[in-house]
């Protein structure tokens, strides 16, 4: 099985947000989805949901469009991120209320571990939407995720306003469900390193497009740290691919990507040091921030 | 299997070395069942695809082997393996860094032996 969306392009009011997105969720993986602010993530895990059409493009599950259908649309749950305002009319809504009726879009719900998540994250079922913190809402969102039992789970921002505790709780289910079932769950998330070793592959969205798509590990093995002296550096990293250039007086410092086969020349006097994911993200991503 | 992942390493070299280190410290025995690489996942809060690359590293190495169906054991005569191939890569892993960061302090040969002599008690 496979989740495969094409040259996805996404309109609102004249502005693209997503610009011909093209990707393949492959089955019985956790994927992360990073990106910045206003990067598209919402909106693209809503298009490849069919909770939101695409404006061109296509997203088909083993073949078969999502759109409207029935057959594709139970193998997956997009539980997005809880926002229990006056205008979404969730505010007046118990807890319990809104897991029943989550429960009942899908087939496979896990009513006992429904309970025994409530139990862990000390929810309060009576309580009503509105009456919850941040924290308390993304685990209503963490609870349906999980007890939809969906092939295919996407998780959007799950873990905001999570305490670190609650965090690592998270991460610890989320793989013993993984490690029993084997289903494909899809994550959004802003603290990246946290959740960089629980992702086997990471998608990269900046500004409405891929950056990067691929195994997680191989994604920072490719990215180094070079610094010295500013001449050396220039032609330790000659011809390779540079993001990210600090400059102090006569230092400086450059994250690269290095392409299979190719190396940072270390017979010049410069230190050369790996990155994690959120640096490697940061040099990819972080460049106006830095002017 | 109590050690902490650091950020210096690829985390599937840290779990293999770590099985290695339980091994030399006879904390895991020969023949016996090292943990599932489920276990090894929730445990370190990693995907199990990275801890089973860590397991089966120390697989090809001859330090662990499968039986199917059951798990990984480690391997007869896996200690003396691990002693081996750390023995070897002690010059290289310690004993050059030591040594270049002597040259750039202006330390000498003689004074860095004498060094040694005096920590090596």
């Amino acid at each position: 099985m496979s989740l495969i969306c094409e040259k996805i392009v996404k309109t609102y009011s004249g502005k693209d947000v997503l610009q011909s997105v093209s990707l393949e969720l492959q089955e019985g993986k956790i994927y992360g989805l990073i990106g910045r602010n206003g990067a598209g993530k919402t909106t693209l895990l809503s298009v490849l949901t069919a909770q939101n059409p695409a404006s061109s493009g296509s997203v088909t599950l083993d073949g078969m469009p999502v759109w409207e259908n029935r057959r594709a649309l139970e193998k997956l749950c997009f539980s997005r991120e809880l926002n229990a305002n006056a205008e979404s009319g969730l505010a007046a809504m118990k807890v319990k209320e809104y897991l029943r009726i989550a429960a009942t879009y899908y087939e496979g719900w896990d009513k006992e571990m429904e309970g025994r998540l409530l139990n862990l994250f000390h929810l309060e079922v009576k309580k009503k939407l509105g009456k919850l913190s941040k924290g308390m809402l993304s685990m209503v969102t963490i609870i349906v995720a999980l007890c939809s039992k969906s092939p295919y789970t996407f998780l959007d921002e799950p873990v905001a306003g999570l305490d670190v505790v609650a965090r690592e709780q998270f991460y610890k289910l989320l793989l013993e469900e993984y490690a029993a079932t084997g289903r494909t769950f899809v994550i959004s998330t802003h603290i990246i390193e946290e959740a960089a070793n629980v992702l086997e592959d990471v998608i990269i969205l900046h500004e409405g497009k891929i950056l990067i798509q691929g195994n997680t590990q191989a994604f920072v093995d490719s990215a180094r740290y070079v610094s010295g002296k500013a001449e050396d550096v220039d032609a330790a990293v000659k011809d390779l691919e540079v993001h990210h250039t600090d400059i102090i007086g006569r230092s400086k410092g450059v994250t690269v990507f290095l392409k299979p086969g190719q190396t940072v020349d270390e017979s010049y006097d410069v230190s050369v040091q790996t990155v994690n994911l959120q640096q490697a993200f940061v040099a990819l991503c972080g460049e106006e921030a830095q002017q | 299997m109590n050690g902490r992942l650091t950020e210096q390493k690829s985390i599937y070299l840290q779990i293999g070395e770590m099985i290695e280190t339980d091994i030399l410290r006879g904390i895991l025995l020969e023949e016996e069942q090292v943990p599932s690489t489920n276990e090894l996942a929730k445990l370190y809060t990693i995907n199990p695809a990275t801890a089973a690359k860590g397991v089966n590293l120390l697989v090809d190495e001859g330090i662990l082997y499968k039986r199917r169906g059951i798990g990984m054991f480690v391997s007869k005569g896996a200690r003396d393996k691990i002693l081996s191939k750390r023995r070897e890569a002690f010059a290289e892993n310690h004993i050059a860094p030591m040594v270049a960061e002597a040259k750039s302090l202006d330390i000498t040969k003689e004074k860095l032996v004498t060094m040694i002599e005096e920590k090596y008690i």
